[in-house]
């Protein structure tokens, strides 16, 4: 089936997800369904933050997305132009790049890959290490980088291959709240000046809300979506205003969570 | 050991550098210095008193012979030639095995049907000790050398002494540790680089140039390091066994039987230190092949 038919030109689907369903056979033989029927969209050019409990299948649903694992039932769509294992990159939140490289080949992988000349890949590479503010660490190993540098030479490392769509697994999980706050601005630049679709999955409701021109909330395990919800806030999505309080809030009551007294 | 020295002491671990300058470490450089300067002179002092060389030989006639590696003894030849004959045989032996060893546990690391034809052989092979197969490839060899594989009936070199069923019983000596460390190497590959590589768009067979391989160096290069010092072990042990003619664990047993204990304990000495020697020279390749290990 073909998406961006004639028949809704005015929608630009990048990914769509049509009632996918996914179980895992553990290891002492009891079935885990990890997803029940899911279904979303995601346009072209969009922010998406998908937002759930822990275990509800976030990572599946990414990994069914890149290609990396097959739904038991249902459709996996995409847009024109798009294909698995070859422009929908996913950057992971550890083992995002590999030890034995330096920084400067990790980035070039996905081009060494496409037999790209070493000058020309050696060159881009080097132009991103740059936008991601790590210049001068070309030569660096993961292991000689922060944590916050490891996630920004991951970020260099997909965004090398031109990504259509850019899957993201709780990149900045594991970073202080500090790095973590440079690199969701680092991100939004970046996504804002080259026009890519990601699909953003993180367990931190604050995070969501910078992040998403749309959120996503999934139930508990199976994961369902329960809510889609539009964020409307100009960007820089900095400070406490009223609206981000407010969109936090509702957040964080479609989440069953906890909401301050008062509000 | 300095490692856990420091660790017991709840201390945090010191890079190597400062490891190697902090006073902490006057045992270790006593042990390297006094301790064995000390063992010396009392093993020279007793010897002298004792007045029995052919049992126990004083440090200086020792040292005298570890001084003259040319001089020729009897029959078996010098100390020298002897080592060589030892050395040249393991790193064939070696060879051989990391040729067949690496490919074949690539091989059965990556393709389930191969691993899953040929893994109850190795489990039923591998605690075979490897000179247990000396018999056998006496027996299939004869004393064929290396040179008469290629017509060459003598060639007057050191090449002479390459037995055929030496170096078959090398072979399995290092096969074992190669083979098994790589397949352990390729099979512990973290799934996430593949997944990684996958999405950058690796193909099958990039990923495993590309990730497989480096991600498994390390495993590979410990099969190697454990590979040429079993090989070690096993080309004394069996050079010792009748049918040898070479080799420095020939010329031990033939000087033991002469009564010259010199040279015997020359040979252990020499034998210590090529062990450790090429044990060193492993560990310093592995060292910067794959800096990266451990730190992930
Ligand atoms: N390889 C696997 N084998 C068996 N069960 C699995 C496997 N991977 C995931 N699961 C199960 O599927 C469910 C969903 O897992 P998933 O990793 O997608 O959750 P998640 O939403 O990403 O969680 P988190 O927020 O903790 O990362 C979990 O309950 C897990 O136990
Ligand atoms: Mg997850």
């Amino acid at each position: 089936m073909k998406l961006n038919d004639p028949d809704r030109p005015e929608t630009k689907v990048a990914l769509e997800l049509r009632g996918v369903s996914k179980s895992y056979c553990s290891e002492s033989g009891s079935l885990v369904q990890a997803l029940d029927g899911v279904g979303l969209t995601v346009q072209e050019g969009e922010f998406v933050v998908l937002i759930g409990p822990t275990g509800c299948g976030k990572t599946t649903l990414l990994n069914i997305a890149a290609g990396l694992l097959a739904p038991d039932s249902g459709q996996v769509l995409l847009g024109k132009g798009l294909r698995q294992g070859d422009n929908i990159p996913c950057v992971f939140q550890h083992y995002t790049l590999f030890p034995w490289r330096t920084l400067l080949h990790n980035v070039t992988f996905g081009l060494e890959m496409r037999s790209i000349a070493r000058h020309d890949r050696n060159d881009t590479a080097r132009a991103l290490i740059a936008k991601v503010g790590l210049s001068g660490f070309e030569g660096a190993y993961p292991h000689e980088l922060s944590g916050g540098m490891r996630q920004r030479g991951a970020i260099a490392q997909a965004l090398a291959i031109k990504p259509k769509l850019l899957l993201m697994d709780e990149p900045f999980g594991a970073l202080d709240d500090y790095t973590r706050m440079e690199l969701q601005q680092m991100l939004i630049d970046l996504w804002q000046e080259s026009q890519i679709t990601v699909l953003f999955v993180t367990h931190n409701i604050d995070e969501a809300v910078v992040m998403g021109d749309r959120v996503i909330v999934f139930s508990e395990r199976p994961g369902k979506v329960i809510k889609k919800l539009q964020v409307k806030l100009s960007r820089p999505r900095r400070g406490l205003s009223q609206e981000f309080t407010k969109v936090l809030v509702e957040l964080r009551q479609s989440l069953g969570g906890y909401v301050w007294p008062g509000e | 050991m300095t490692c856990h020295y420091l660790r017991k002491r709840g201390k945090p671990l010191a890079n190597d550098e400062q490891k190697n300058r902090s006073p902490r470490n006057w045992p270790k450089l006593l042990g390297w210095t006094v301790v064995p300067v000390l063992l010396l002179a009392a093993w020279q002092i007793s010897a002298v008193h004792l007045q029995q060389p052919w049992l126990f030989p004083p440090v200086s006639r020792v040292v005298e012979q570890l001084l003259h590696p040319l001089r020729q003894h009897y029959a078996s030849g010098s100390l020298l030639m002897n080592t060589s004959v030892s050395l040249l045989r393991v790193l064939i032996g070696f060879a051989l095995a990391a040729v067949v060893g690496i490919p074949l546990g690539v091989l059965m690391g990556s393709v389930r049907t191969i691993r899953g034809l040929i893994e109850p052989l190795v489990e039923l092979l591998r605690p075979l000790c490897p000179i247990a197969w000396l018999p056998f490839a006496i027996a299939v060899f004869k004393l064929k050398t290396v040179p008469q594989l290629f017509g060459v009936r003598f060639s007057h070199t050191i090449l002479d002494h390459l037995q055929l069923g030496m170096i078959f019983v090398l072979f399995w000596g290092g096969f074992f540790p190669i083979l098994v460390n790589t397949l352990d190497g390729v099979m512990g590959v973290r799934r996430n680089y593949l997944l990684l590589a996958k999405t950058l768009g690796a193909s099958r067979l990039q990923s495993f140039v590309h990730v497989c391989l480096p991600a498994a160096m390390p495993m590979i290069l410990t099969g190697l390091r454990q590979g040429i010092a079993t090989c070690w072990f096993v080309i004394i042990a069996a050079e010792m066994l009748p049918g040898s003619d070479s080799g420095i664990g020939y010329l031990l047993i033939y000087a033991a039987d002469q009564s010259a204990m010199d040279i015997v304990i020359a040979s252990m000495i020499i034998i210590g230190v090529v062990g450790a020697l090429l044990s060193f020279i492993m560990r310093w390749m592995m060292h910067s092949a794959v800096i990266w290990q451990g730190k992930e």
